[in-house]
This record gives C-alpha cells, structure tokens and sequence, in this order.
C-alpha cells in the first residue's frame, strides 16, 4: 500500500528503511490511522521521520505528493468524497497541476476571504447535484473555483478527510519547522551539536597510565581471592586542539550575529584540549590580530603561529573569501598592516603546509563553479571550501578528522 | 486500542502528541521524545503512568550511565565481604544480582511506563547497546544463566535534549516527536490546568510579555513553560497590577537566569 509513495520519499532523499515503512504499514493495519489524511500525515512522520531537521522537507514532500487530496472539511457527503478521491489520476495530472497553478495565479486574485468562500461553497453545495470535472463554478476535480480537489485555486477551502485536529496542510502550510532544516544558517545549539563531531579520543601509547580503575581493580582483587589489587589505565581524553581564524573585515559585517554564535559554541564546546582564536581582515598576512576590531600592533606573527601550534592543530578559517585580486595576489596588498613580503595567497599556501587539516568556513559561498567570484574559486582550491550551515559544519568537521 | 491517552488533569498534550503516544503503545515500540527543555518532556512519562493507571519506573541517564547498569548490577564487592565473614549463601550468586531501571520493568507482574530520561546525556554508544533489550525485550544474566524477559512489554519513554545526535539504528526503532514550543493558545490550556482562577488581564499580558521576550534576538537562554508557569504564579501572589506587567516586567528573574539577557532586556525594553 502506497508504496508509490515510499518510492517517491526514497528517491527524493529521504532516508527510509524498509522496517520503518513495515512498521507504518503495521500502524496502517491496526488502523492508527483512521482513515483520515492528516492522521497518516502524523503517524507516517512519527515513525518514518527521526529528526525535527527534517521536518520541512518532509512537509514538503507531502504535500507535492498529495497536493491532489487537500481536506479539512468534514461535512461532505459520501458521494462528493468518491469525486474528489482521485489519487490515481495525480500522478497524471501533476505536471498539468503546475502549469494550471501558475495560470490560476494569474487568473485569479491570491488570497480570498476565506469566509466569503465558505459561504459560497455551502451556496453551490446545496445546489450540486452531480459530478463535476473542470468547469469553474462547481465542486469538483480539476476546476479553478475555490472549492474542491486537485484545482488551482491556492487559498479556497479543501475538502475531504476528518477533522480532528489541524489538518495535515495546514500545519504544512504553515513551515513551522523550516526553521530547523539541515541547510538553514544556523544556530548555536545546532553549531555545537556539529562540533562534538571533532572529537578524538586518545589511545595513544605514549600517555601514561595514570588514571585509577575502580571497576578493573575490583575485578582483579575479586580474582586474586580478596588480595587487594590496584589497576591504572590510561585516561580517555579528547586530543583534539583547534586554531580557529575569523574573518572580520567589512564585507562580513552582515554576518557577524552568525560569527558569534560560531564563536560562543566552539567556547562553550569545553571538550577540546586548547582552542586558540585570532582575527583577521579579509585575507590571512604576516599578522594575525587578537580581537575583532583588528587593530594595528595588537597583533601577533603568523610565522608566530607556525613556530608554537604545531601541525597537530586543526585549523578553521572562517570569512566570505570576497578579497579583490590585488588582496590575494600582490604582495602590497594589504591595505591594512604589513604584508611580510609575501602576497595573501602564499600565506594561504604557508597555513596550508603547516598545517593538515585545515578547512574553510563561508557563510555566502557560492554554489559550484562562481568564475565571477575569482578570489572565492582560488582559496577553495587551495583549502577545502564548506558553507557555514549545519551541513556544512558537518562536513567541515569530518574533514577534519579524516 | 484498549488504552488511550488523552492528557491528564495536570499535563495538556498537543494532539500530535497524544496520537504518537497511542502509536507508539499500539506498536510495542519505544517512543522518542525530543524538544526544548521545558518544555514538558519528563512530565509526559508521568502524564502517562497517571492516566493509564500505570507504574512509572525512571532511569536517569548521567554521562556516566553504562547500558549495563539499566539491565542488572553484580555485585561483586558486596559478594566479597560475605564471602570473607562467612555469610551464609555465597555460593548463590543470584543474590549479588541486582535488577537496573529497565530489568526492573521487564520483571515486573503487570505493565508499567519506563521513562529512560535524557538519552543524550550517556556516552555516544549507550543507545546502540541498548537495541537488542528494546528490541526483544529481555536480556541475559550471563552470572546466573537466566534470561529476563518482559512479561508485559512496557510502555518505553525516551527523553532527548538533543545535545547529542542519537545513532540511526536507534532511531530506526523508535516513533519520534519533536515537541515544538507551545502556542499561545497551549500555554493557555497549560497555564489552566496550573491554576484554577486567573485573571484575564494578567494573563494576556503576561502571555504578549513572555512571547515577546522568546522572540527576541538577543536573549541567549529562551524561558521555557515551566518558568513560565513559576512566573505566573510569582505575579499572582504580589497582587501586581496587570497593566503594569509589560511596563514594569516584575520578577524578570525568574524567567531570565543569564547577566546579560537580564541586561539586553533592561536596555532595550519589550520593543
């Protein structure tokens, strides 16, 4: 049963296991559902979705799927409802669907009163007497009055189902959770959710074996007959240090709410053995500053940095890479401070060597190949490139742990 | 369905809520429960024991919780000591055997509720040990040779704060609901179910207040219902004047706990 839509999820990237559609069809069996669409929009999201970051796209996918059956009314006769249950013919008609809604939309005025239809519809109602497909004045399928099923008219009143609670398209309509989606800009607790990915616990040989074991010594005690026998293990720490190097020139004003946030998680991520936070404006020279402002000698030398974080820091530049070319290319072309004889790029070359495992964060990254944007192509083919979104983050984060 | 959960006298569920809880009863399957805090996660086990006349057995998970400790406990020290002072029944190690949170609801003679709140605190691998006890519900005492198997499956409630990303194959086996942060209009029927008299006014004021406060960018640590509701019950005792709630903020402490929301608050006012 609907397994047309099992397949549409899957192939839409929805990441369904066949358990969990048994199981929806279990629930569908024992009739959990009843036989209402908004309550197979519940039961199905409960047991096919397990994040709430997936919520919208879910939605989403839903209502494409069965954008044909819209229902919230539940005073309609039997026989309007056997009119209007026309799943088979959606997959027909979808691509017709988009077209008619677009020429619905020019058509007719977006939003109507929504009780001025209402009112109307229980006028026609009354006076319906047979089935009707198409046409513009009666209940039916196909149709651009405001009632009815599978037509074009956005904001009229659905019909079919129980209700019970909200409908199912309501609460779709509403994107209530397009807030949490994967792809969002996102926010702090988001931010330090992806950062428990770096981790790195230790199990290397050479840290001693300093941390006592309360279960092992009761163990081997029990084992030696009472004979009191103390047990030393190597602590389990999180080796992971990391360098982090913040854009904060002009062009990432817009993004400076963002930036903090990114700052406050990676702070208040307390499980990292160090965390070293320096600024930088635009693109990485001799100097890299201790606070935001950048201000000229308060500052310390990048080469600095090489000498005293070793190779096994992991480094997170974060900044739009909008340099002009002269920025990355010339070595005059800090407008700012020093240069150190070398040009923007060949420090960006110098991080790179030094250090490994090294990513680049950028809230307005550009989606695949941007020859507009020079500076932008440069530095992602030089640094691993990732946009400052939960994914992104993700991504980063395993990046830097390979 | 022989039993369906409606909310009880003290817990107002949305109905999404109310129907995942019945799914997942109807389907034998853990029910995994994620949302802000306080947004009434813990109390839904409690709800649920109440309203289905049921035992409510609650592990509390800590960072150091190993799955071990729900299943059972041998104890091994304890074992010891007799052993040294010559105690009678040593030799039975089924005595040393102490059932955890989750034997002690598969051994239990009728059906109860278990709440095993906030998952994510435990370490990354703690639900993946969990899967196949979930699963089959029951486990094996490898010191005495016994399997415990659930007489009655339990009605499993999983709490999450998401500090944690939980595994896929947990997940998998569970019905999820995200609870979202309660409308107005909820946290009316909440804040009545809390209180048998309010006045209108405070509460309309109270209720723009509150919501005006969440939305702001600025604050870092969101109230949630609970302070909420100890908000409201400040505000009723002073006597305060509702036309002044939104002008004055009373007890703002209690529903801010940071310096600087305090402060961000304090200088911008509710505009």
């Amino acid at each position: 049963m609907f397994l047309g839509f099992f397949n549409f999820l899957r192939r839409k990237g929805m990441d369904i296991t066949l358990a969990e559609w048994l199981t929806l069809m279990e629930a569908l069996d024992k009739g959990l559902c009843g036989s209402s669409l908004t309550d197979f929009y519940y039961v199905s999201r409960m047991i096919l979705v397990k994040n709430e970051t997936e919520y919208d796209k879910y939605d989403a996918l839903f209502l494409e799927y069965f954008k044909g059956i819209r229902s919230n009314t539940d005073d309609v006769t039997d026989a309007m409802l056997r009119w209007l249950d026309k799943t088979d013919l959606q997959e027909e008609y979808a691509d017709q669907w988009e077209q008619h809604k677009h020429f619905m939309n020019q058509q007719e005025q977006g939003e109507m009163d929504h009780a001025q239809i209402k009112e109307e519809y229980e006028e026609v109602k009354a006076n319906q007497d047979s089935e009707h497909t198409g046409g513009s004045t009666w209940i039916g399928t196909m149709g651009k009055t405001a009632f009815g099923n599978l037509g074009g008219n956005l904001g009229g009143i659905r019909i079919g189902g129980t209700t019970g609670y909200q409908s199912a398209f309501e609460v779709i309509g509403e994107r209530k959770f397009k807030d949490f989606r994967n792809d969002r800009i996102l926010d702090n607790r988001q931010f330090m959710t992806a950062l428990r990915r770096l981790r790195q616990y230790s199990s290397r040989l050479d840290l001693p074996e300093d941390e006592f074991s309360l279960d092992k010594t009761v163990d081997a005690t029990c084992e030696s007959g009472g004979y009191l026998k103390i047990i030393y293990e190597r602590p389990r720490k999180n080796t992971v240090k990391l360098l982090l190097l913040m854009d904060s020139g002009g062009t990432m004003i817009p993004y400076s709410g963002l930036m903090n946030e990114l700052f406050q998680s990676v702070h208040k991520s307390n499980h990292y053995k160090d965390v070293k936070t320096y600024y930088f404006h635009n693109c990485i020279y001799s100097h890299v500053y201790n606070d935001p402002e950048c201000e000229n000698g308060n500052w310390i030398e990048t080469e600095w940095l090489f000498r005293n974080l070793d190779s096994s820091y992991k480094v997170i530049i974060v900044g739009d890479a909008a340099m002009a070319p002269e920025e990355l290319y010339s070595d005059t072309g800090n407008y700012r401070g020093p240069n150190g004889g070398l040009a923007g790029w060949d420090w960006l070359r110098l991080m790179k060597r030094n250090y490994k495992k090294i990513v680049w964060l950028n809230p307005k990254m550009a989606p695949g190949h941007a020859p507009w944007r020079e500076a932008e192509t440069a530095v992602k083919s030089l640094i691993p490139m990732y946009k400052l979104t939960v994914d992104g983050l993700k991504l980063a984060m395993d990046e830097l742990m390979r | 369905m022989k039993e369906v959960f409606k909310g009880s006298s003290t817990y107002v569920a949305s109905p999404e809520l109310m129907s995942a809880v019945n799914v997942s009863i109807a389907l034998g399957k853990p029910l995994l429960i994620k949302g802000e805090p306080g947004t009434g996660k813990t109390m839904l086990a409690q709800a649920v024991s109440q309203a289905l006349g049921k035992r409510l057995i609650i592990w509390n998970i800590k960072s150091t919780t190993k799955a071990q400790e729900g299943l059972y406990v041998y104890d091994t020290v304890q074992r010891l000591y007799d052993s040294q002072f010559g105690e009678e029944g040593v030799d039975d190690i089924s005595r040393y055997i102490k059932l955890g949170k989750m034997g002690e609801a598969f051994d239990s003679d009728e059906q109860v509720v278990l709440l095993i709140d906030e998952i994510d605190k435990a370490d990354l691998e703690f639900p993946n040990d969990l899967l196949w006890e979930l699963d089959q519900m029951e486990f094996y005492i490898h010191e005495t040779k016994r399997t415990v198997k659930a007489k009655h499956r339990p009605i499993v409630i999983i709490t999450s704060n998401a500090e944690k990303e939980l595994p896929d194959a947990f997940l998998r086996r569970c019905i999820f609901h995200y609870i979202d942060f309660p409308d107005t209009k909820l946290m009316r029927e909440i804040v009545f179910t809390h209180f048998d008299d309010i006045e209108e006014n405070m509460l309309a004021d109270a209720l723009d207040a509150f919501y005006a406060i969440r939305d702001k960018r600025e604050i870092r640590k969101k109230p949630s219902t609970s302070e909420f509701i100890d908000w409201i019950s400040a505000l009723k005792l002073s006597g305060i004047a509702p036309a002044k709630i939104k002008e004055t903020l009373p007890f703002l402490g209690v529903i801010i706990k940071k310096d600087e929301d305090l402060e961000a608050i304090k200088k911008t006012g509710l505009m």
